[in-house]
């Protein structure tokens, strides 16, 4: 019965609207006429009995508004007329709406995005079966903080816990692959039969490696990863029990493609394939196997079912010292080795941990300025629509309706701009995703997550709701004066203030993304004017692998030397020579340090041998890099392998170790423990020449302690450089040809200059700079509208004091001055606001980050200024207004 | 003239009811009915009355019918429906109890207790 009434309530509010209205009317009036009717029997004039029952019968208006409320469904209604006037009140203020909508797309749209990739790179779960109980365990020893571990030290770590249930290694190699399609260099993970199980991985295709593939006569067996799949052969099933041959660099196997392992997250690097142990004959030698210090293989371990990630590193621990113990002579106490356990999410996530949150601080506080900005829009229309809000109260809405409708405007308003911030997010996230996949492998093809679009309602309510609670509304009494006509407005009053306060907060919150900026561009410029003291432009680096396959090193050092002889003939080739790794491409080569000692400095006590980069090059190397030898000679024919054993070092090297004598002619020694397994002797060698130092490890040089060998003598080089006259890239076929000419399956791979080199190196810090300076000018541009609007405001509200002030005689010169001075005071706040908010948090993230690099103080101060000046810019034209303001006119306007 | 009374809050919806069960048919009408029954004692601003009409039919209660008065207007006319009557009886009798234990708490004296 209860719900009947109230349905057809419901119904009469919601379809007989203009019914409703007009018979609420009549029975309203009929019943002032019948109090008139009696008054007017009791003696009172016509007229005079109408008024008086009026006057009874109290606000009319405010009767029929509260009648209208107590009916079903009233509050929907009274919404969605709100909203529809909101609707129109927008689309006859285009301008307003359109800057407010832009500006809330942009602060949407990007926390939208940030926040796809950090639930998509951060949060989101791996594929790897019961990923939290997957490990990954690491060490670090006094200046390399990761180091991998040797198959002893593995065997030592591995048996008899009961934390752990099982370890699973893996050793990247490359692997010059013969059988799928071209012969091609690719880089290959060498495990042990538990790794996929630890891993918690399945097959897409065929099967997994097993134990069963374990040990020196299983027979060859390789699983593709599904992207090497996908990509390279495309999804072909048919590859599954092929045969392929593939070759290291200590000799070549066969083995038969078993499986395509399912999608997942490559770690710690991207590997083609993943092949059993057999198929690198490295992995089977004594080196490998009994090399304490052969350190290449990762360790990755599943926790035991009752096991905790902390009772799992106390026994790590127990056991990881107890090896310690046993091998002094291998583990220095100086060295503090130190073993490190974290869960693999973690450990895949900490370099892109650091990035993404710096990112989604940003779109935060992108966020904010927008907010702030289009609060401040809002505002000032709220003070403009002023005489209309009035009216209202005074004929009887109260606050709350007042409310109600400016929330629904704002509804409206954040709707728009929610729709058009999630159209916006879809591209943002596809380059945002581009970006974050140089931190992490897990960003890439990542797109829009569904879920974002909750996180922009979320934000766009905050906002509306943010909106319509901040203006001051006219008291609903009416009673203390409110002017309709007088244009001194009260409201205007408290929103100054508060316009102010959030006109501060754009510029705090922009000046702190434009520092960020700012440090993030120089380290750009710095990157970029820093030149290395060798030729670039015009250096050709191209990988020639390694083809081991059934050759003899002298065999295979030849074919290098004939390939050399070949291309150095080619027309537009100025020099050729060879090396073993690329500047700045070849990291994992271009990181091999030893130890070494001269002879006759007797070692003083206590202190270690000093470590020097190794690098093994072909006569001719620094002839083609354009770099001058210093004192003595190249290396040339005579230094083949059997003759004396000869080095060039670096000036550091020399300055270092041979202070005020002449280093030529004198003789130093690897003494590092590794030189053993890799077949470099400890023989004593001369030094015949000193080169300047030349960092091609690092693009802002430092000084480089070098040992370079001849090639020659040991080692092989497998990468190729070549000078030329005019465009590098024209010569490549040619190259090519030549090679081929030699041996027709020699791969040929990755030709590019070092110029390029070193702007792909570089990419990074140019995307760092591009998309926080890109945060940045969105921001600046917002807060500059923002301050622009502000003062045109507070202008238009003290028209009557300037028209006085002139009257009195004061110059249009010194009113622009008040007004510039105004918009100066509060981008000068703001960035000292800006300042100390940074140092606070740079200070409480220091806490936590490491990593935490303030700017230094010329970003600091070249954002202030350029704040400052958009800020006077800003206010110049509202200034200009101003001081044209006409005496007589603003008076008269009283 | 009588001293007026402030109506309790909530009371106004069961003087309605009671106006209208005594057969006061519209607003106005209840008004009048409530104030002479009351002797002037209770005063209801006018304004109020209609939202708690309003206010009765959106709860079923009450039952709204246009029609012409007696003078020849046309007006609204309010009836009781059962849940109405129902509800009548019950807040009476509510009234009766709450106005009784106040008489007998207000009454007493020192050497009843």
């Amino acid at each position: 019965m209860k719900l009947l009434a109230y349905l057809r309530s419901l119904v009469s509010t919601l379809f007989h609207r203009n019914h409703e209205e007009s018979e609420l009317d009549e029975e309203l009036r009929s019943h002032i006429q019948r109090h008139a009717d009696d008054l007017e029997r009791s003696g009172l004039p016509r007229a005079e009995a109408e008024r008086r029952a009026r006057i009874a019968f109290g606000g009319y208006e405010r009767v029929k508004e509260e009648c209208r409320e107590e009916r079903a469904g009233s509050r929907l209604e009274s919404l969605w007329r709100d909203m529809s006037f909101g609707v129109r009140m927008l689309y006859k203020n285009p301008g307003f709406t359109a800057v407010a909508v832009i500006t809330l797309a942009l602060g949407i749209g990007a926390n939208a995005a940030i926040f796809s990739i950090v639930r998509g790179v951060l949060l989101r779960p791996l594929t790897n079966r019961d990923e939290a109980r997957l490990l990954y365990l690491r060490q670090s020893v006094i200046g390399a903080d990761d180091v991998a571990f040797s198959v002893p030290e593995i065997k030592d770590l591995g048996t008899g816990l009961k934390t752990i249930t099982e370890l699973g290694t893996l050793s990247q190699l490359d692997f010059t692959v013969v059988g799928l399609g071209e012969p091609r260099e690719i880089s290959a993970g060498v495990a042990d039969g538990n790794y996929f199980d630890v891993m918690g991985l399945k097959p897409t295709l065929g099967r997994l490696l097993t134990p069963n593939d374990d040990g020196p006569n299983a027979p060859g067996a390789v699983v593709l990863t599904h992207r090497f799949w996908t990509t390279s052969l495309h999804s072909d099933p048919s590859v599954i029990g092929k045969t392929i041959r593939v070759g290291s660099f200590e000799g070549t196997r066969s083995a038969v493609i078993v499986g395509v392992v399912e999608p997942s997250v490559p770690y710690p690097v991207e590997t083609q394939l993943i092949a059993n142990i057999v198929t690198s004959p490295h992995h089977l030698s004594a080196t490998m196997v009994q090399g304490r210090e052969h350190r290449m293989t990762e360790v990755f371990a599943r926790l035991a079912p009752s096991a905790t990630l902390d009772s799992a590193r106390a026994e790590l621990q127990t056991v990881y010292s107890g090896m310690l113990t046993a091998h002094p002579e291998t583990y220095k106490a100086n060295d503090h080795y130190q073993l490190t356990v974290t869960r693999m999410h973690e450990q895949i996530n900490s370099r892109a941990n650091t990035i993404l949150w710096v990112l989604f601080a940003a779109s935060g506080l992108l966020f904010v300025i927008a907010c702030s900005n289009v609060a401040n829009l809002f505002l000032a229309r709220v003070v403009r629509r002023e005489p209309e809000l009035c009216l209202r109260a005074a004929l009887g809405a109260s606050t709350g309706v007042l409310r109600r409708s400016l929330l629904a405007e704002a509804l409206v308003l954040c709707g728009t701009g929610l729709l058009a911030g999630v159209l916006i997010a879809t591209p943002m996230v596809t380059v945002l995703g581009r970006y974050a996949a140089r931190f992490s492998v897990r960003a890439v093809g990542l797109t829009l997550d569904s879920s974002m679009l909750w996180i922009g309602v979320a934000l766009a309510a905050i906002a509306a709701v943010f909106f319509a609670f901040v203006p001051r509304l006219p008291a609903g009494d009416g009673s203390r004066g409110l002017g309709l006509s007088s244009s001194s407005a009260r409201v205007a009053g408290g929103s100054r203030g508060r316009q102010r306060v959030f006109a501060v907060t754009q510029i705090t919150a922009s000046f702190l993304l434009l520092a960020g900026a700012g440090a993030l561009l120089r380290t750009l410029l710095v990157l970029e004017k820093t030149q290395p003291p060798f030729e670039t432009a015009h250096v050709l680096a191209v990988n020639l692998p390694t083809m081991t396959d059934g050759r003899t090193p002298e065999q295979v050092r030849d074919f290098y030397r004939n390939v050399q002889h070949r291309i150095a003939s080619v027309p537009g080739v100025e020099h050729v020579s060879s090396g073993f790794s690329v500047p700045w491409r070849d990291s994992r080569a271009l990181g091999i340090q030893f130890s070494f000692a001269i002879e006759s400095a007797p070692r003083e006590n206590g202190q270690d041998d000093p470590r020097a980069r190794f690098r093994s090059i072909s006569p001719g190397f620094f002839e083609t890099l354009g770099l001058p030898i210093l004192q003595g000679r190249d290396f040339d024919d005579r230094d083949r392998d059997g003759a004396e054993r000869v080095v060039i070092i670096s000036q550091s090297v020399a300055k270092q170790l041979f202070p005020g004598q002449d280093p030529v002619n004198r003789r130093l020694r690897w003494t590092d423990p590794v030189m053993r397994f890799i077949g470099i002797s400890y023989e004593p060698r001369r030094i015949i020449a000193v080169v300047p130092d030349m960092d091609d490890e690092d693009l802002i040089p430092s000084a480089a302690m070098t040992v370079y060998q001849p090639s020659d003598q040991e080692w092989v080089n497998c990468r190729l450089f070549v000078r030329t006259k005019n465009d590098p890239y024209a010569l490549v076929p040619a190259i090519t040809r030549e090679v081929h000419e030699i041996a027709a399956d020699q791969p040929v791979e990755r030709p590019s200059t070092f110029d390029d080199i070193r702007s792909e190196v570089m990419t990074p810090d140019r995307l760092n700079a591009v998309v926080f300076g890109g945060f940045a000018s969105l921001a600046l541009l917002i807060s500059v509208i923002g301050v622009a609007g502000v003062l045109a405001f507070s202008v238009s509200g003290r028209t009557r004091e300037f028209g006085i002030r002139q009257a009195l005689g004061a110059r249009p010169n010194d009113i622009l001055a008040d007004v510039l001075r105004e918009g100066f005071i509060i981008a000068a706040i703001g960035v000292v606001t800006g300042i100390t908010v940074g140092y606070v948090c740079a200070r409480a993230l220091a806490k936590y980050i490491t990593e935490v690099q303030t700017p230094g103080v010329l970003p600091l101060l070249a954002s202030a200024i350029l704040i400052l000046a958009a800020a006077l810019i800003a206010s110049a034209i509202p200034a200009a207004r101003a001081a044209r303001v006409d005496a007589v006119q603003a008076l008269r306007s009283e | 003239m009588t001293p007026q009374a402030d109506l309790l809050p909530g009371t106004l919806d069961l003087l309605i009811l009671k106006a209208v069960s005594l057969g006061s048919p519209h607003g106005y009408g209840i008004l009048l009915r409530i104030q002479q029954i009351s002797g002037g004692a209770l005063l209801i601003e006018q304004g109020a009355l209609y939202p708690a009409l309003f206010r009765l039919v959106r709860q079923g209660f009450l039952k709204a019918s246009w029609g012409t008065s007696d003078n020849n207007r046309r007006a609204k006319y309010y009836e009781l429906t059962s849940a109405g009557r129902k509800q009548l009886r019950e807040q009476e009798d509510g009234w009766n109890r709450l106005v009784a234990a106040m008489r007998l708490v207000l009454g007493a004296r020192t050497e009843e207790v």
